[in-house]
């Protein structure tokens, strides 16, 4: 079915600029034949797999000297693999038992997903082996892979979703990037971000896009207007600010003292989240105290003016801490992490808090704590009078998890203050693990569950006296730092490179209008609908 | 021949995943040595597959045996040595 003209599509923008191209399809693969038995020559057979092997071997190493040096290693572990001498001889087996070539290695990769079931740094590879095992099957027969794109002119690519091989290989051609699936932190999105290319994605209507047809890649709004022109493209909000301070104190994210360096040339007030676990995952054995020490007080010197929110560590079987024991699981992100870790590591975290206050005192600056992955009012009590045992801080703890959203009322005179991470949040409000490309469009900060009980939560913590602010990643875009400055949040947290934006939008709005655009947000049913009324509110005020 | 025996910790956050079983394969196969990996008690593998080496499954902080046929220990010792730095991650 084709599109009509002006039809518009809608998706994940990822960029900033709009692009206007003919579509160009990448074609679905040719069919590769079936399992098929051999005429009889088993060793003719074994000849012939060893051949496909080398030849997909070496397209292994042109994409690792087009991938440049960190990608390399990759493609290099994936290579190993590949030629792996037990993988072939299962393969030889199957052909010894009948089957051809291309079916015997097929059968032998698939046989392995058996033997690594559950183990979930292999599956990774299990499926670019399988990638593999297809192109040696359609290599023997005779069938062409490549994702050839055209080298010369400009096109918008459409396709299902690219792997790193596919982006491996994108040319000075492709000037806009759709995909059928993925999501905003899909590996096309990255890449997309990183080059520059103007993408949406996750566009399912995206499917019936055909080759020729003009389209307009026009990620601000979210969509893709087939025949659209440039007079088209939604611009992305220019707020002038109209008073010197924004309506709540803007924060910035920091990591490493580099990042406090970089936040100090930004208009921040103070940090908002200061992740702490980067001093730790490339530690091999436990830092002593004063090394933390030194590490923090060096940090807490560097930080721009204004208080800074230190989060305790925030480590799990995802992102393991190499000193400590973090066993694997099947489900990480549901899993014994962030102040759970305290259960077996109790000793780390006074550790962390004392090393800290060593660096406060030190620093002469105002330092506020703070634990990640808190789901009960004991557990936020429990760290609240840990943190006050070890050190003046003022105290507080993340709100992650819809159960301790629910619970912010039990915490009235035990905390200063709470912080919402809104990625996490998202995560946990809609069952939608953050790392599954599939499920994009559930993360989006927009939709009006997450709103709604972003409502909850600023309500709840006035109501118990507590201040509250957001460092999730939400807060780095203007429009929707206006919506939470409208809800009731005190401060915002951005990305160092977002302070700038977020202020000028914060600045550009009372906090009365902030509060309207906040109501119009929280009457939304759609994510959709809920970003377009308050880009359109806010386009009238600023 | 006879056989030298060692025991290697895996540091790397991953446990024993494709990089260092390839890197481990490569060195054993350049070195023209005969060696064996595996969990202590457990049959030990020939370390020429990376493969097999992921199929052990080791984790993070696991010890694994590794011997090699050879009558020359500081050949033994080298080797081992740079199985080590691999499983440091």
């Amino acid at each position: 079915m084709a599109l009509a003209n002006g039809a518009i599509l809608t998706g994940l923008g990822v960029g900033l600029n709009a692009v206007r191209a003919e579509v160009f399809r990448v074609k679905p693969l040719a069919a590769i034949p079936g399992p098929a038995k051999h005429a009889g020559d088993a060793a003719g057979e074994k000849e012939t797999l060893k051949g496909a092997i080398a030849h997909v071997a070496n397209y292994l190493d042109e994409l690792a000297v087009k991938a440049g040096e960190t990608s390399a290693e990759i493609f290099e572990a994936l290579k190993m693999l590949l030629e792996d001498e037990d993988l072939f001889e299962t393969a030889v087996a199957e052909i010894e038992s009948g089957w051809n070539a291309a079916t015997a290695f097929i059968a032998a990769v698939d046989s392995l997903e058996e033997i690594f079931a559950g183990d979930a740094a292999f599956e990774e590879r299990l499926v670019d082996l399988k990638d593999l095992a297809k192109r040696v099957a359609a290599h023997i027969a005779g069938v062409h892979m490549g994702l050839d794109l055209p080298t010369s002119g400009a096109y918008v690519i459409v396709g299902d979703d690219f792997s790193p091989a596919d982006t491996a290989q994108f040319t000075q051609a492709v000037v806009g990037v759709v995909t059928i699936k993925g999501g905003p932190t899909s590996h096309t999105a990255i890449i997309c971000r990183s080059k520059s290319i103007p993408a949406v994605v996750s566009c399912a209507q995206a499917v019936d896009l055909i080759d020729g047809t003009q389209v307009l890649v026009d990620p601000v709004g979210d969509r893709v207007v087939v025949g659209g022109d440039d007079s088209m493209a939604t611009k992305a909000i220019s707020f002038i600010a109209k008073s010197l301070d924004p309506i709540v104190p803007v924060r910035a994210n920091i990591g490493s003292l580099d990042d406090s360096i970089q936040a100090a040339t930004t208009a921040a007030n103070g940090v908002g989240l200061f992740r702490t676990e980067l001093l730790y995952l490339s530690e091999t054995s436990m830092p002593t105290p004063q090394k933390q020490a030194k590490s923090y007080a060096e940090i807490l010197k560097a930080a721009p003016e204004g208080p800074i929110v230190v989060r305790t560590i925030d480590a799990g079987s995802d992102k393991p801490v190499p000193f400590l024991d973090m066993p694997h699981e099947e489900n990480p992100a549901l899993g014994i992490r962030g102040f759970r870790l305290i259960q077996d590591h109790r000793q780390f975290l006074i550790d962390q808090l004392t090393s800290l206050e060593v660096a406060r005192q030190e620093s002469g600056r105002e330092v506020w704590v703070m634990a990640p992955m808190i789901a009960t009012a004991s557990e936020a009590i429990e760290f609240a009078e840990l943190a006050r045992s070890l050190g003046e801080y003022k105290v507080g703890i993340m709100v992650e998890t819809p159960a301790i959203a629910m619970a912010l009322r039990d915490l009235k005179g035990k905390l200063d203050f709470i912080s919402v991470g809104t990625n996490d949040l998202s995560q946990y409000l809609f069952a939608a693990d953050r790392m599954n490309a599939g499920l994009g469009a559930l993360l989006n900060p927009w939709q009006p569950a997450l709103v709604r009980m972003l409502k909850v939560i600023a309500s709840e913590s006035e109501a118990a006296g507590i201040s509250s602010g957001v460092c999730g990643e939400s807060a780095s875009d203007p429009a929707f730092a206006v919506v939470l400055a409208g809800l009731g949040f005190k401060s915002v947290s951005a990305s160092r490179s977002q302070v700038g934006a977020v202020r000028s939008a914060l600045s550009a709005v009372t906090l009365e209008q902030a509060q309207q655009v906040a109501e119009l947000a929280l009457a939304a049913t759609t994510a959709d609908q809920c970003k377009a009324v308050v880009l359109d509110a806010l386009a009238a005020i600023a | 021949m006879s056989t030298i025996t060692t025991t290697v910790t895996i540091e790397d956050p991953i446990g024993l995943h494709a990089r260092p079983a390839g890197q481990i394969v490569k060195l054993v196969k350049e070195s023209g040595l005969t060696v064996r990996m595996g969990k202590s008690g457990e049959e030990l593998v020939l370390a020429n597959s990376p493969l097999r080496m992921m199929a052990l499954k080791a984790k993070t902080g696991e010890e694994l045996v590794v011997e090699v046929d050879t009558d020359d220990q500081g050949v033994a010792d080298a080797l081992f040595a740079q199985i080590q730095d691999f499983l440091k991650g």
